[in-house]
């Protein structure tokens, strides 16, 4: 039973995605992201029949376990624009420091301007980056964990959803401005948007992910310390 | 079909070969408590093989291909988690909301065009 239920919800994330990926390609607006539409149905599905997470992803982490390879795999693009990375890197560290100081700071003056406690303060600081380095920089300044989660899918998925539009609006369209704008604003998930663009972007997008990943776990807590 | 199925092999032994960098690289995060994640350890690790040409890129292309590919599929299992935080969004949190998505949209826009600055200045400045 338990393992016919694994293999049930394995089967039905890949289906899901097969047909997503599908509709995306007919349908290419940004808000139809496999991601974003695998995940909202999958929620609904799951809510209606009353399964539980736990049930859930009991099939989900065999395809949950391929992330952190996939993330490895990132060096691939990175080696291949090799010579394109050694070029720019000046542009490059500028735009991750950059990138970096305005996600804590931003995040930092608008929880405080609207009033939210330390606790939230301290997750909301470090939602830009991948969920590890967030829920670290979370616990370590007695932050929440559980909700630097959240924060960093809103990051994610909404920043590869309003990115080409926010481009279109402020004229963004060379390949290091769209690839550290998602790198360091909507980490992995940004990068995979990033990919659609082509290689020169993803490279620049996964440089800027792993960096600013670096920079926010060094930065975050140091800044809360400073500004407190 | 024996060359389909020589291919699949490939791309498994490679994939294989990546998740080895990401289990050398979360031992290495975890023994000397680095700030980032074991995924990225390996990925720089694996960057260094490749300069190194230690590792020959025919070794991990196939593989890195096939995963990239379907990058999106694989953060699904995780972002199905949000379903066990439903009652965050109703309420004083849901505000939380336009913050975040706000402050994101302040680190892509100014990094996007301070980005697209200095690679134009760059290109054309000189």
């Amino acid at each position: 039973m338990m393992l016919l239920q694994m293999v049930f919800w394995l089967f039905i994330t890949i289906l899901l995605y097969v047909v997503f990926r599908r509709l995306y390609q007919l349908l290419p607006y940004p808000f139809m992201i496999p991601v974003l539409t695998c995940t909202v149905v999958l929620v609904i599905v799951l809510k209606s029949f009353d399964v539980s997470y736990d049930t859930y992803f009991s099939g989900g982490k065999w395809i949950d376990a391929l992330l952190g390879p996939a993330i490895v795999a990132l060096a691939f693009p990175l080696y291949q624009q090799r010579k394109l990375l050694n070029k720019f890197k000046v542009e490059i560290l500028a735009t991750v420091l950059t990138a970096s100081l305005l996600g804590i700071l931003s995040g930092y003056w608008l929880a405080i301007v609207s009033g939210y406690n330390e606790k939230i303060v301290s997750t909301i600081i470090s939602k830009n980056v991948t969920t590890p380095v967030a829920m670290e920089v979370a616990s370590m300044t007695g932050g929440e964990p559980a909700f630097a989660v959240i924060f960093v899918m809103i990051a994610g998925i909404g920043g590869a959803v309003t990115g080409p539009w926010l481009f279109q609006l402020l004229g963004i369209s060379n390949f290091l401005g769209i690839g550290m704008a998602f790198g360091g604003a909507s980490h992995a998930i940004g990068t995979a948007k990033a990919l659609e663009y082509g290689q020169r972007e993803a490279a620049i997008s996964s440089i800027g992910l792993s960096l600013c990943a670096l920079c926010v776990s060094i930065l975050g807590p140091i800044i809360l310390k400073w500004v407190s | 079909m024996s060359s389909q199925l020589n291919k699949y092999m490939i791309i498994t032994l490679q994939i294989v070969l990546l998740f080895g960098f990401y289990l050398v690289g979360g031992f290495l995060q975890t023994t000397f408590a680095l700030p980032v994640p074991g995924s990225v350890v390996g990925m720089l690790l694996l960057l260094i093989g490749l300069y190194l040409k230690w590792i020959p890129i025919q070794w991990i292309s196939k593989g890195s291909s096939a995963l990239l590919n379907h990058l999106p599929l694989l953060f699904v299992p995780v972002t199905v988690g949000i379903m066990q935080h439903l009652d965050f969004f109703s309420g004083k949190s849901l505000w939380l909301v336009p913050i975040v998505l706000f402050s994101t949209w302040i680190v892509m826009g100014i990094t996007g065009l301070l980005g697209q600055f200095l690679a134009n200045r760059k290109e054309w400045g000189k």
